[in-house]
């Protein structure tokens, strides 16, 4: 406790001497990212227990422009093996965490969260060769739609857009992009950046992303409740939105720039 | 090189290759002093010789890639150049290889997953290795190769399985009402060998498209599938076309350049296939060959897809059905039958059929 105060009193006094050096963080000059690998384009790597020997992606790219912005020189990444921990109430270990969290209000009580970087609406991704691409709703309706069984998507589908042909519902993502590849699904409806970067694994087995269906779904950074790092992460981060840094990495690793795909009404 | 010399080199890598998916059970013990490295050919594994006898050597001479000899022949690997050792250890039959983190570069799924299947594959092959662990940079890698859950070592039959269920039939073909005009045009294509006599029903659909292509595929003319002035004229002016090569008996003979199947019978050219042949990289090898092996539905284990009606005629390249036949090359080295030629062509090519891939055809 000592230690720490007194680390804390010289990085105030530094803080104070010298307007530009780097805020406060749990390792001084040192941004800690939590991270919940693997999640494909978004954070995918090799860890030692939780330490963090390669990392790579869309949030890997944004954790290190961030830091460079605040002036941290250094960023360590640490990976939790379970997703539901890095929301846990309590202290952290990490400065911010990056892991396609959603913003709800439950975990909005468990920690603090940035504004959002990425906005996870259902996409529809079309077979190859599909004519003509769907622009709407009333031409979705008329396809061979496919999902997979219980979640958003399936949702999306069965209730919302209602098609003529009983659509497919499957057992699980694998499945589902097959049916897509072999044809048996004219379109298929999931979280838009995960279609986004299956595209981008195979693009020459399906046809394009045409849109989305809004669903007012937004990836966030997390933060411990009351961090004094979230005034400076919300503005480099609007900053890296504002100067299309954002988009750059939107279509670096998911290929597309999910936020400009047509919304399907 | 001359087209001959290419034949011979294909015949003596054919003899010294074998392929995975046949063997799949068998552990075959190599030649003493000799291991064996998985490599890719077309659609498959096949294993070829090296020097060594460690699972260190293997591993090393995998990462080397082919042989200025195989590569000639369309042999290839998934695996990046330049990827490096960092170590093997063997313990309890588990073989734990670490790589430098050159392994995971790119995005493409089928080239990251074949790589792990290409390593498994070679560490398997030796009696006291039943598991592979892949480590990068000395890491456990989390999410780097899709379709694989590297967090546990992996076994040989975990790379081999397929991992999704064969597709079922698929939806039926989308025919347009008949007319008279579409009839006129499918007996003329029919009259050529374009299509068989049994599809002119007038009724326009991709079957027709796909016959249209062919043609203009031979006659060298813009492969849009549309039946413009030029088509129809050039359609008017030709007549059947005949075998490019001296050859006698029932043979299929592919050409590259023209991304087309001829099955023949003596002097007689029977169909004309629009097919898809390997991309750049993945070329189909030219040279003579035979079919050897068949499968109604065949898995290709690098790159995790089905490929229904498949008639293997050279290590991993066949014959076979598949969602896309576009008209430029595009395949790993196989050729992509439409799938409503594909189970026809199976039945034309029983196993010790005449193959003959050529280069050029004009």
């Amino acid at each position: 406790m000592k230690a720490l105060l007194a680390g804390l009193a010289v990085a105030l006094v530094l803080a104070a001497t010298a307007g530009a050096e780097p805020p406060p963080t749990k390792t001084s000059g040192v941004l800690t990212v939590g991270l919940a690998m693997p999640a494909a384009g978004f954070q995918v790597g090799a860890v030692r227990g939780r330490r963090v020997v390669l990392a790579k992606g869309l949030e890997i790219d944004l954790a290190r422009i961030l830091a460079n912005r605040l002036g941290i020189p250094r960023v360590r990444f640490v990976n939790e093996r379970l997703f539901s921990t890095l929301l846990n109430p309590g202290p952290k270990d990490w400065d911010i965490a990056l892991a396609e969290i959603s913003v709800t209000a439950p975990r909005a009580q468990r920690v603090d969260f940035s504004t959002p970087y990425l906005s996870a609406d259902q996409g529809v991704l079309v077979r190859r060769s599909l004519e003509p691409n769907p622009k709407s709703i009333a031409a979705l309706r008329k396809l061979q739609l496919c999902a997979e069984r219980a979640t958003t998507g399936s949702q999306l589908v069965v209730r919302t857009i209602k098609p003529r042909r009983k659509p497919l519902l499957l057992s699980d993502p694998s499945t589902l992009s097959y049916a897509l590849f072999t044809k048996r699904c004219d379109a298929i409806v999931a979280d838009a950046p995960t279609l986004a970067v299956l595209r981008r694994q195979a693009p020459d087995r399906y046809g394009p992303l045409v849109g989305r269906v809004v669903t007012h779904e937004k990836y966030a950074i997390a933060l411990e409740t009351g961090s004094s790092l979230r005034p400076q992460i919300d503005a480099a981060l609007r900053t890296a939105i504002r100067d299309g840094t954002l988009e750059t990495l939107r279509r670096r690793w998911l290929g597309v720039d999910t936020a400009k795909l047509p919304a399907l009404r | 090189m001359t087209a001959r010399d290419r034949c011979l080199r294909a015949a003596v890598v054919g003899a010294l290759t074998v392929v995975v998916a046949a063997v799949s059970s068998a552990t075959a013990t190599p030649r003493t002093g000799t291991v064996e490295i998985a490599l890719l050919q077309g659609e498959q594994l096949i294993y070829v010789e090296r020097p060594g006898s460690t699972v260190s050597s293997a591993v090393r001479a995998l990462l080397a890639g082919p042989t200025k000899a195989e590569a000639a022949n369309e042999v290839t690997t998934q695996i990046p150049s330049g990827t490096t050792l960092r170590g093997v250890s063997i313990k309890n039959g588990v073989a734990t290889v670490d790589l430098s983190d050159k392994i995971a570069a790119g995005t493409r799924a089928e080239s990251l997953s074949a790589r792990i299947t290409q390593i498994v594959l070679t560490a398997t092959r030796f009696r006291n290795v039943r598991y592979v662990r892949i480590l990068v940079k000395g890491g456990t890698p989390l999410g780097l190769f899709p379709g694989f859950v590297t967090r546990y070592p992996l076994t040989s039959k975990d790379v081999t399985a397929p991992d999704v269920p064969p597709p079922k039939q698929p939806a039926p073909i989308k025919q347009g009402a008949p007319s008279e005009a579409t009839r006129v045009l499918q007996q003329a294509l029919a009259d050529r060998g374009f299509m068989t006599a049994a599809d002119v029903d007038g009724r326009p659909g991709p079957r027709t498209t796909s016959a249209v292509v062919a043609f203009q595929k031979w006659a060298g003319l813009g492969r849009d599938g549309v039946t413009g002035a030029a088509t129809r004229a050039a359609l008017a002016a030709s007549s059947r076309p005949t075998p490019i090569g001296a050859g006698s008996g029932h043979r299929v003979e592919v050409l590259l350049d023209r991304q087309l199947a001829l099955v023949e019978d003596g002097s007689q050219v029977t169909r004309i296939l629009d097919v898809t042949t390997g991309k750049p990289g993945f070329e189909t090898p030219t040279g003579s060959y035979r079919v050897f092996r068949k499968e109604q539905r065949s898995w290709s284990v690098p790159y995790k897809v089905w490929l229904p009606w498949a008639s293997y005629f050279v290590g991993g390249v066949a014959f076979h059905e598949y969602p896309d036949v576009p008209p430029f090359p595009a395949s790993h080295g196989c050729v992509r039958v439409p799938r409503w030629d594909a189970q026809w062509l199976y039945q034309q090519t029983p196993t010790g059929t005449p193959v003959t891939v050529l280069g050029r055809s004009r």
